[in-house]
Protein backbone atom coordinates (compact mmCIF):
# COMPACT_ATOMS: atom_id res chain seq x y z
CA UNK A 1 0.00 0.00 0.00
CA UNK A 2 1.42 3.49 -1.06
CA UNK A 3 2.31 5.77 1.74
CA UNK A 4 1.57 9.49 2.35
CA UNK A 5 2.06 11.49 5.64
CA UNK A 6 -0.77 12.69 6.89
CA UNK A 7 -0.53 16.62 7.45
CA UNK A 8 -3.69 17.44 9.69
CA UNK A 9 -2.94 21.05 10.43
CA UNK A 10 -4.98 22.65 13.13
CA UNK A 11 -8.97 23.20 11.72
CA UNK A 12 -9.03 19.66 11.09
CA UNK A 13 -8.22 17.97 14.23
CA UNK A 14 -10.16 20.40 16.41
CA UNK A 15 -12.77 21.50 15.20
CA UNK A 16 -14.00 18.86 12.61
CA UNK A 17 -12.25 15.61 13.37
CA UNK A 18 -15.03 13.95 11.40
CA UNK A 19 -12.90 15.10 8.40
CA UNK A 20 -10.01 13.80 9.62
CA UNK A 21 -11.53 10.58 10.20
CA UNK A 22 -12.60 10.70 6.82
CA UNK A 23 -9.31 10.51 5.51
CA UNK A 24 -8.63 7.55 7.74
CA UNK A 25 -11.75 5.47 6.74
CA UNK A 26 -11.20 6.75 3.00
CA UNK A 27 -7.80 6.36 1.60
CA UNK A 28 -6.51 2.53 3.16
CA UNK A 29 -9.99 1.38 0.92
CA UNK A 30 -8.41 3.28 -1.87
CA UNK A 31 -4.88 1.51 -1.16
CA UNK A 32 -3.27 4.43 0.47
CA UNK A 33 -2.16 4.41 4.10
CA UNK A 34 -2.43 7.75 5.84
CA UNK A 35 1.12 7.69 7.80
CA UNK A 36 0.52 10.06 11.18
CA UNK A 37 3.34 13.02 11.22
CA UNK A 38 3.75 13.38 15.08
CA UNK A 39 4.42 16.34 16.10
CA UNK A 40 3.55 18.21 13.40
CA UNK A 41 2.05 21.21 14.32
CA UNK A 42 0.75 24.37 12.52
CA UNK A 43 1.99 25.51 9.10
CA UNK A 44 2.37 28.52 10.25
CA UNK A 45 -0.96 30.20 9.87
CA UNK A 46 -0.66 33.19 7.08
CA UNK A 47 -1.14 35.69 10.07
CA UNK A 48 1.32 34.29 12.07
CA UNK A 49 5.04 33.93 11.14
CA UNK A 50 4.56 34.82 7.67
CA UNK A 51 2.96 38.01 8.20
CA UNK A 52 6.10 38.92 10.47
CA UNK A 53 9.43 37.41 8.70
CA UNK A 54 9.92 34.85 5.62
CA UNK A 55 13.17 33.08 7.27
CA UNK A 56 11.00 31.74 9.88
CA UNK A 57 8.07 31.27 8.05
CA UNK A 58 10.39 28.89 6.26
CA UNK A 59 11.76 27.27 9.41
CA UNK A 60 8.57 26.29 11.14
CA UNK A 61 7.33 24.72 8.03
CA UNK A 62 10.47 23.26 7.44
CA UNK A 63 10.23 22.03 10.44
CA UNK A 64 7.17 20.25 9.37
CA UNK A 65 8.05 18.79 5.97
CA UNK A 66 11.19 17.30 7.44
CA UNK A 67 9.25 15.22 9.85
CA UNK A 68 8.05 13.29 6.45
CA UNK A 69 11.25 13.33 5.08
CA UNK A 70 12.91 11.56 7.66
CA UNK A 71 9.94 8.72 6.80
CA UNK A 72 10.57 9.13 3.69
CA UNK A 73 7.18 10.20 2.45
CA UNK A 74 5.29 13.07 0.66
CA UNK A 75 3.41 15.29 2.65
CA UNK A 76 -0.40 15.34 1.87
CA UNK A 77 -2.88 17.60 3.51
CA UNK A 78 -6.25 18.28 3.81
CA UNK A 79 -6.43 22.48 4.54
CA UNK A 80 -5.93 24.65 1.19
CA UNK A 81 -4.21 27.20 3.28
CA UNK A 82 -1.81 24.66 4.92
CA UNK A 83 -1.00 23.35 1.23
CA UNK A 84 -0.23 26.98 0.27
CA UNK A 85 2.23 27.54 2.93
CA UNK A 86 3.83 24.78 3.13
CA UNK A 87 4.19 24.33 -0.98
CA UNK A 88 5.11 28.03 -1.28
CA UNK A 89 7.55 27.40 1.78
CA UNK A 90 9.04 24.13 0.07
CA UNK A 91 9.70 26.57 -2.94
CA UNK A 92 10.68 29.47 -1.27
CA UNK A 93 13.44 27.57 0.25
CA UNK A 94 14.05 25.14 -2.89
CA UNK A 95 14.86 27.87 -4.78
CA UNK A 96 16.81 30.50 -3.00
CA UNK A 97 20.08 28.45 -1.75
CA UNK A 98 21.07 31.05 0.48
CA UNK A 99 17.65 30.70 2.33
CA UNK A 100 18.01 27.15 2.50
CA UNK A 101 20.77 27.57 4.32
CA UNK A 102 19.62 30.42 6.81
CA UNK A 103 16.48 27.50 7.18
CA UNK A 104 18.94 25.07 7.76
CA UNK A 105 20.77 27.02 10.49
CA UNK A 106 17.86 27.67 12.21
CA UNK A 107 16.59 23.93 12.01
CA UNK A 108 20.04 22.66 13.46
CA UNK A 109 19.17 24.31 16.49
CA UNK A 110 16.31 21.63 17.11
CA UNK A 111 18.69 18.63 15.16
CA UNK A 112 16.87 18.76 12.11
CA UNK A 113 17.72 19.09 8.55
CA UNK A 114 15.62 20.02 5.90
CA UNK A 115 16.73 18.32 2.86
CA UNK A 116 14.05 18.68 -0.08
CA UNK A 117 13.10 15.04 -0.71
CA UNK A 118 9.43 15.24 0.12
CA UNK A 119 7.01 16.50 -2.38
CA UNK A 120 3.36 18.14 -1.13
CA UNK A 121 0.10 17.06 -2.32
CA UNK A 122 -3.09 18.35 -1.50
CA UNK A 123 -5.90 15.31 -0.52
CA UNK A 124 -7.40 15.89 -3.78
CA UNK A 125 -4.44 15.38 -5.65
CA UNK A 126 -4.26 12.21 -4.41
CA UNK A 127 -7.65 11.13 -5.01
CA UNK A 128 -7.65 12.14 -8.54
CA UNK A 129 -3.64 11.46 -9.43
CA UNK A 130 -2.95 9.13 -7.15
CA UNK A 131 -6.06 6.95 -6.83
CA UNK A 132 -7.64 7.60 -10.14
CA UNK A 133 -10.85 7.83 -11.01
CA UNK A 134 -11.92 4.46 -12.01
CA UNK A 135 -10.60 3.00 -8.72
CA UNK A 136 -12.56 5.16 -6.29
CA UNK A 137 -15.89 4.45 -8.38
CA UNK A 138 -15.00 0.84 -8.19
CA UNK A 139 -15.32 0.90 -4.08
CA UNK A 140 -18.38 2.76 -4.30
CA UNK A 141 -21.58 1.56 -2.48
CA UNK A 142 -24.18 3.94 -3.01
CA UNK A 143 -24.62 5.48 -6.45
CA UNK A 144 -25.72 9.48 -6.12
CA UNK A 145 -27.40 10.15 -9.74
CA UNK A 146 -29.62 12.65 -9.22
CA UNK A 147 -27.77 15.34 -6.76
CA UNK A 148 -26.54 18.31 -7.68
CA UNK A 149 -23.69 19.67 -6.27
CA UNK A 150 -21.44 22.86 -5.88
CA UNK A 151 -17.82 22.35 -5.58
CA UNK A 152 -15.70 24.64 -4.09
CA UNK A 153 -12.12 24.28 -4.67
CA UNK A 154 -10.64 26.92 -2.44
CA UNK A 155 -7.61 29.08 -3.16
CA UNK A 156 -4.75 27.55 -2.50
CA UNK A 157 -4.89 24.72 -4.65
CA UNK A 158 -5.37 26.73 -7.84
CA UNK A 159 -2.60 29.38 -7.35
CA UNK A 160 0.23 30.42 -8.10
CA UNK A 161 -0.03 27.60 -10.30
CA UNK A 162 3.86 27.27 -10.62
CA UNK A 163 4.50 25.85 -7.23
CA UNK A 164 1.77 23.35 -6.99
CA UNK A 165 3.26 19.67 -7.70
CA UNK A 166 -0.42 18.86 -9.77
CA UNK A 167 -1.36 21.60 -11.60
CA UNK A 168 -5.07 22.19 -12.84
CA UNK A 169 -5.27 23.29 -17.08
CA UNK A 170 -6.82 26.00 -16.33
CA UNK A 171 -6.90 27.38 -12.75
CA UNK A 172 -9.33 30.18 -13.38
CA UNK A 173 -11.85 26.97 -14.45
CA UNK A 174 -10.67 24.06 -12.35
CA UNK A 175 -12.04 20.71 -13.11
CA UNK A 176 -10.46 18.76 -10.57
CA UNK A 177 -12.94 18.65 -8.02
CA UNK A 178 -15.90 18.66 -10.38
CA UNK A 179 -14.46 15.32 -11.41
CA UNK A 180 -14.21 13.54 -8.10
CA UNK A 181 -17.55 14.67 -7.32
CA UNK A 182 -19.02 13.45 -10.38
CA UNK A 183 -17.13 10.14 -9.53
CA UNK A 184 -20.16 8.97 -7.24
CA UNK A 185 -22.47 9.68 -9.87
CA UNK A 186 -23.88 13.15 -8.56
CA UNK A 187 -23.37 15.94 -11.14
CA UNK A 188 -20.90 18.90 -10.50
CA UNK A 189 -21.97 21.12 -13.19
CA UNK A 190 -20.04 24.79 -13.42
CA UNK A 191 -21.62 28.25 -12.04
CA UNK A 192 -20.24 31.64 -12.17
CA UNK A 193 -18.29 31.70 -9.40
CA UNK A 194 -16.75 29.02 -8.97
CA UNK A 195 -13.18 29.71 -8.65
CA UNK A 196 -14.51 32.80 -6.34
CA UNK A 197 -13.01 33.38 -2.85
CA UNK A 198 -15.50 32.38 0.29
CA UNK A 199 -14.24 35.19 2.26
CA UNK A 200 -12.44 32.88 5.06
CA UNK A 201 -9.08 33.84 5.78
CA UNK A 202 -7.38 37.14 6.64
CA UNK A 203 -10.37 39.13 5.49
CA UNK A 204 -12.39 37.26 8.16
CA UNK A 205 -10.34 38.06 11.20
CA UNK A 206 -9.66 41.55 9.91
CA UNK A 207 -13.69 42.58 8.46
CA UNK A 208 -16.64 39.85 9.18
CA UNK A 209 -18.46 41.93 7.71
CA UNK A 210 -16.82 42.47 4.23
CA UNK A 211 -16.06 38.49 4.15
CA UNK A 212 -19.60 37.91 4.78
CA UNK A 213 -20.07 40.15 1.53
CA UNK A 214 -18.39 37.59 -0.57
CA UNK A 215 -19.77 34.48 0.70
CA UNK A 216 -23.15 36.02 0.23
CA UNK A 217 -22.75 36.96 -3.09
CA UNK A 218 -21.68 33.29 -4.28
CA UNK A 219 -24.05 32.01 -2.04
CA UNK A 220 -26.99 33.56 -3.99
CA UNK A 221 -24.88 32.74 -7.41
CA UNK A 222 -24.97 29.20 -6.38
CA UNK A 223 -28.56 28.65 -5.36
CA UNK A 224 -29.82 30.73 -7.79
CA UNK A 225 -27.66 29.01 -10.84
CA UNK A 226 -27.74 25.53 -9.49
CA UNK A 227 -29.86 25.13 -6.70
CA UNK A 228 -28.02 22.47 -5.39
CA UNK A 229 -29.09 19.62 -2.62
CA UNK A 230 -25.23 20.34 -1.19
CA UNK A 231 -22.05 22.07 -1.57
CA UNK A 232 -19.00 20.02 -1.09
CA UNK A 233 -15.36 21.52 -0.76
CA UNK A 234 -11.54 20.15 -0.60
CA UNK A 235 -10.69 23.14 1.84
CA UNK A 236 -11.23 23.05 5.55
CA UNK A 237 -11.11 26.94 5.48
CA UNK A 238 -13.36 26.98 3.07
CA UNK A 239 -15.68 24.28 5.01
CA UNK A 240 -15.63 26.20 8.03
CA UNK A 241 -16.83 29.84 6.41
CA UNK A 242 -19.94 27.82 4.81
CA UNK A 243 -21.11 25.77 7.54
CA UNK A 244 -21.32 28.33 10.34
CA UNK A 245 -22.01 31.07 8.00
CA UNK A 246 -24.56 30.42 6.27
CA UNK A 247 -26.98 30.21 9.43
CA UNK A 248 -25.65 33.93 10.18
CA UNK A 249 -26.58 35.57 6.88
CA UNK A 250 -29.88 33.52 7.42
CA UNK A 251 -30.27 35.21 10.64
CA UNK A 252 -30.05 38.52 9.25
CA UNK A 253 -32.03 37.94 6.38
CA UNK A 254 -29.47 38.02 3.99
CA UNK A 255 -30.15 34.84 2.60
CA UNK A 256 -33.46 32.39 3.00
CA UNK A 257 -31.96 29.23 2.39
CA UNK A 258 -29.25 26.84 4.40
CA UNK A 259 -27.22 24.34 1.86
CA UNK A 260 -25.55 21.38 3.65
CA UNK A 261 -21.45 21.45 3.28
CA UNK A 262 -19.18 18.47 3.17
CA UNK A 263 -15.74 18.16 2.71
CA UNK A 264 -15.14 15.99 -0.28
CA UNK A 265 -13.92 13.06 1.91
CA UNK A 266 -16.81 12.83 3.52
CA UNK A 267 -18.64 12.96 0.83
CA UNK A 268 -16.79 9.83 -0.74
CA UNK A 269 -17.13 8.00 3.06
CA UNK A 270 -20.44 8.16 2.87
CA UNK A 271 -20.81 6.90 -0.82
CA UNK A 272 -18.44 4.17 0.32
CA UNK A 273 -21.12 3.23 2.91
CA UNK A 274 -19.07 4.25 6.25
CA UNK A 275 -21.25 5.31 9.29
CA UNK A 276 -21.58 9.43 9.08
CA UNK A 277 -21.89 9.53 12.91
CA UNK A 278 -17.95 9.29 12.58
CA UNK A 279 -17.25 10.48 9.27
CA UNK A 280 -19.96 13.52 8.68
CA UNK A 281 -20.95 14.33 12.18
CA UNK A 282 -19.96 17.85 12.99
CA UNK A 283 -22.18 20.89 11.38
CA UNK A 284 -23.85 23.78 12.10
CA UNK A 285 -26.02 23.86 8.35
CA UNK A 286 -28.49 20.39 9.31
CA UNK A 287 -27.27 17.88 7.03
CA UNK A 288 -29.48 14.46 7.95
CA UNK A 289 -31.80 14.37 5.22
CA UNK A 290 -29.13 14.31 2.20
CA UNK A 291 -26.89 11.90 4.42
CA UNK A 292 -29.43 10.34 4.89
CA UNK A 293 -30.51 10.34 1.09
CA UNK A 294 -26.83 9.46 -0.17
CA UNK A 295 -27.10 6.11 2.13
CA UNK A 296 -31.12 5.11 1.44
CA UNK A 297 -31.20 1.49 -0.05
CA UNK A 298 -32.77 2.26 -3.37
CA UNK A 299 -29.00 4.00 -4.23
CA UNK A 300 -27.27 0.90 -3.23
CA UNK A 301 -25.12 -0.46 -6.04
CA UNK B 1 -4.25 66.02 -3.00
CA UNK B 2 -1.15 66.56 -5.07
CA UNK B 3 2.47 63.78 -3.85
CA UNK B 4 5.66 65.28 -3.31
CA UNK B 5 8.04 62.65 -4.34
CA UNK B 6 11.04 62.23 -2.90
CA UNK B 7 13.93 59.88 -3.92
CA UNK B 8 15.14 59.28 -0.34
CA UNK B 9 11.37 58.38 0.67
CA UNK B 10 11.05 56.51 -2.32
CA UNK B 11 14.09 54.48 -2.06
CA UNK B 12 13.25 53.55 2.40
CA UNK B 13 9.79 52.11 1.01
CA UNK B 14 11.54 50.29 -2.16
CA UNK B 15 14.51 49.06 0.05
CA UNK B 16 12.33 47.95 3.41
CA UNK B 17 9.86 46.10 0.61
CA UNK B 18 12.70 44.29 -1.06
CA UNK B 19 14.50 43.33 2.78
CA UNK B 20 11.31 41.91 3.37
CA UNK B 21 10.56 39.59 0.40
CA UNK B 22 8.84 41.86 -1.60
CA UNK B 23 11.80 41.87 -4.67
CA UNK B 24 9.26 42.09 -7.58
CA UNK B 25 8.04 45.87 -6.51
CA UNK B 26 10.33 47.32 -9.21
CA UNK B 27 8.78 45.22 -12.16
CA UNK B 28 5.30 46.59 -11.90
CA UNK B 29 4.28 48.71 -14.82
CA UNK B 30 0.79 49.94 -12.67
CA UNK B 31 -1.45 48.09 -15.09
CA UNK B 32 -4.07 46.66 -12.39
CA UNK B 33 -4.49 42.72 -13.58
CA UNK B 34 -4.11 41.92 -10.13
CA UNK B 35 -6.57 44.11 -8.78
CA UNK B 36 -9.13 43.11 -11.17
CA UNK B 37 -8.95 39.31 -9.47
CA UNK B 38 -8.75 40.34 -5.97
CA UNK B 39 -11.22 39.43 -3.98
CA UNK B 40 -10.01 41.48 -1.04
CA UNK B 41 -10.32 44.34 -3.79
CA UNK B 42 -13.73 43.07 -4.26
CA UNK B 43 -14.51 42.81 -0.96
CA UNK B 44 -13.53 46.29 -0.39
CA UNK B 45 -9.86 46.51 1.10
CA UNK B 46 -8.57 49.42 -1.33
CA UNK B 47 -5.60 49.47 -0.49
CA UNK B 48 -4.04 45.78 -2.07
CA UNK B 49 -2.38 45.41 -5.31
CA UNK B 50 -1.75 47.76 -7.56
CA UNK B 51 -2.39 50.74 -5.57
CA UNK B 52 -0.88 49.19 -2.38
CA UNK B 53 2.24 49.29 -4.97
CA UNK B 54 1.63 52.17 -6.40
CA UNK B 55 2.04 54.01 -2.90
CA UNK B 56 4.91 52.25 -2.19
CA UNK B 57 6.60 53.40 -5.36
CA UNK B 58 5.73 56.85 -4.46
CA UNK B 59 7.57 56.06 -0.95
CA UNK B 60 4.64 55.99 0.34
CA UNK B 61 5.66 53.64 3.75
CA UNK B 62 4.99 55.34 7.45
CA UNK B 63 1.88 57.00 5.79
CA UNK B 64 0.15 54.14 5.14
CA UNK B 65 1.19 52.25 8.16
CA UNK B 66 -2.13 52.09 9.69
CA UNK B 67 -3.79 50.74 6.76
CA UNK B 68 -5.71 47.58 7.59
CA UNK B 69 -5.89 46.48 3.54
CA UNK B 70 -3.17 44.16 3.80
CA UNK B 71 -4.23 42.33 6.82
CA UNK B 72 -7.31 41.39 4.61
CA UNK B 73 -4.88 39.72 1.62
CA UNK B 74 -6.41 36.07 1.48
CA UNK B 75 -2.91 34.69 0.21
CA UNK B 76 -4.88 33.44 -2.68
CA UNK B 77 -2.37 34.47 -5.22
CA UNK B 78 -4.35 35.49 -8.08
CA UNK B 79 -2.70 38.36 -7.99
CA UNK B 80 1.04 36.20 -8.68
CA UNK B 81 -1.05 34.05 -11.26
CA UNK B 82 -2.27 37.20 -13.59
CA UNK B 83 0.85 39.27 -13.33
CA UNK B 84 2.35 40.20 -16.79
CA UNK B 85 5.69 41.27 -15.31
CA UNK B 86 6.11 38.32 -12.77
CA UNK B 87 5.88 40.72 -9.29
CA UNK B 88 4.21 38.12 -7.31
CA UNK B 89 2.17 40.72 -5.68
CA UNK B 90 1.28 38.93 -3.00
CA UNK B 91 4.73 38.79 -1.89
CA UNK B 92 4.65 42.60 -1.72
CA UNK B 93 1.63 42.70 0.28
CA UNK B 94 3.29 40.58 2.53
CA UNK B 95 6.21 42.87 2.65
CA UNK B 96 4.63 45.13 3.87
CA UNK B 97 2.80 43.48 6.01
CA UNK B 98 6.18 42.39 7.54
CA UNK B 99 7.31 45.93 8.03
CA UNK B 100 3.81 46.82 9.99
CA UNK B 101 3.74 43.95 11.51
CA UNK B 102 7.60 44.54 12.85
CA UNK B 103 6.32 47.98 14.01
CA UNK B 104 3.13 46.46 15.56
CA UNK B 105 0.74 47.88 13.06
CA UNK B 106 -1.29 44.64 13.81
CA UNK B 107 -4.68 44.30 14.49
CA UNK B 108 -5.26 42.69 17.24
CA UNK B 109 -7.44 39.69 16.64
CA UNK B 110 -3.09 38.82 15.26
CA UNK B 111 -1.52 38.71 19.03
CA UNK B 112 -3.57 35.89 20.38
CA UNK B 113 -3.03 33.53 17.42
CA UNK B 114 1.13 34.11 18.08
CA UNK B 115 0.72 32.79 21.95
CA UNK B 116 -1.46 29.66 21.07
CA UNK B 117 0.72 29.08 18.07
CA UNK B 118 3.64 29.75 20.95
CA UNK B 119 2.86 27.60 23.56
CA UNK B 120 0.41 24.22 21.32
CA UNK B 121 2.30 25.01 18.31
CA UNK B 122 -1.17 25.72 16.72
CA UNK B 123 -1.94 29.02 15.93
CA UNK B 124 -5.47 27.46 16.62
CA UNK B 125 -6.39 25.37 19.09
CA UNK B 126 -9.22 24.09 21.35
CA UNK B 127 -9.40 21.36 23.50
CA UNK B 128 -11.44 18.95 21.53
CA UNK B 129 -10.47 15.61 23.14
CA UNK B 130 -14.50 14.42 24.10
CA UNK B 131 -15.32 15.92 20.28
CA UNK B 132 -12.63 13.93 17.93
CA UNK B 133 -13.75 10.57 20.34
CA UNK B 134 -17.17 11.34 19.41
CA UNK B 135 -16.06 11.01 16.16
CA UNK B 136 -14.42 7.31 17.00
CA UNK B 137 -10.43 9.37 17.15
CA UNK B 138 -8.21 8.98 20.00
CA UNK B 139 -8.80 12.05 21.95
CA UNK B 140 -5.19 13.43 21.45
CA UNK B 141 -4.28 14.39 18.61
CA UNK B 142 -0.70 13.18 16.86
CA UNK B 143 0.32 16.83 16.64
CA UNK B 144 2.26 19.25 18.51
CA UNK B 145 -1.18 19.94 20.77
CA UNK B 146 0.26 17.43 23.01
CA UNK B 147 3.94 16.81 22.28
CA UNK B 148 6.41 18.20 24.69
CA UNK B 149 9.07 17.57 22.69
CA UNK B 150 7.52 19.30 19.77
CA UNK B 151 6.64 22.32 21.57
CA UNK B 152 9.90 22.92 22.76
CA UNK B 153 11.10 22.55 18.82
CA UNK B 154 8.40 25.57 17.86
CA UNK B 155 9.19 27.67 20.72
CA UNK B 156 12.96 27.21 20.09
CA UNK B 157 12.63 28.35 16.36
CA UNK B 158 10.37 30.92 17.55
CA UNK B 159 12.65 32.55 20.26
CA UNK B 160 15.13 32.75 17.91
CA UNK B 161 13.32 34.95 15.26
CA UNK B 162 12.74 38.42 15.06
CA UNK B 163 8.90 37.64 15.79
CA UNK B 164 10.61 37.28 19.47
CA UNK B 165 11.48 40.59 19.79
CA UNK B 166 7.78 42.18 19.21
CA UNK B 167 6.64 40.66 23.12
CA UNK B 168 3.99 38.73 21.38
CA UNK B 169 4.46 35.74 23.29
S1 LIG C 1 -3.10 37.20 -2.69
FE1 LIG C 1 -4.00 38.94 -1.60
S2 LIG C 1 -3.50 40.67 -2.90
FE2 LIG C 1 -3.26 38.83 -4.18
S3 LIG C 1 -5.23 38.52 -5.20
FE3 LIG C 1 -5.28 37.31 -3.32
S4 LIG C 1 -6.22 38.65 -1.79
FE4 LIG C 1 -5.56 39.95 -3.50
S1 LIG D 1 -0.51 42.82 -12.37
FE1 LIG D 1 1.66 43.04 -11.88
S2 LIG D 1 2.38 44.73 -13.20
FE2 LIG D 1 0.13 44.82 -13.19
S3 LIG D 1 -0.35 46.28 -11.50
FE3 LIG D 1 -0.38 44.21 -10.62
S4 LIG D 1 1.70 43.90 -9.84
FE4 LIG D 1 1.79 45.64 -11.24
Amino acid sequence: MQQFGLYLGCNIPFKAPDIEQSFRKVFPKLGIEPVDLEGAGCCPAWGTAPSFDLTTWCSLSGRNITIAEEKGLDVMIGCNSCFGILSEAKHFIDTDPKRKKAVNEKLAMINREYKGTSNIYHVSHVLHEIVGIEKIKSKLKYDLSGLTVAVQPGCHTLWPSDICHIKESNPFEPTLLRDLVETTGASAPEYSRLASCCGMGGMRSTNVEKSLGLLKTKLLSIKEELNPDLIVTTCSSCFLQFDMSQPLLKERDLIDFEIPVLYATQLLALAMGFNPKEVAAISKVNRDVVIDDIQSEKRLI
Amino acid sequence: MSIQLSKEKIDEAILTIIANGGEGILQCVQCGACSAVCPGVRAGFPVLCRLLIKKLQEGQLEEIIEETSTWGCQACNRCTEVCPQGVRPLEVVFAFRRYQAKELAISTSSTLVQMTLYERGHAVFTDAQALRESVGLPGKAPTSAYDEKAQKEIQTLMDNSPMSELGLF
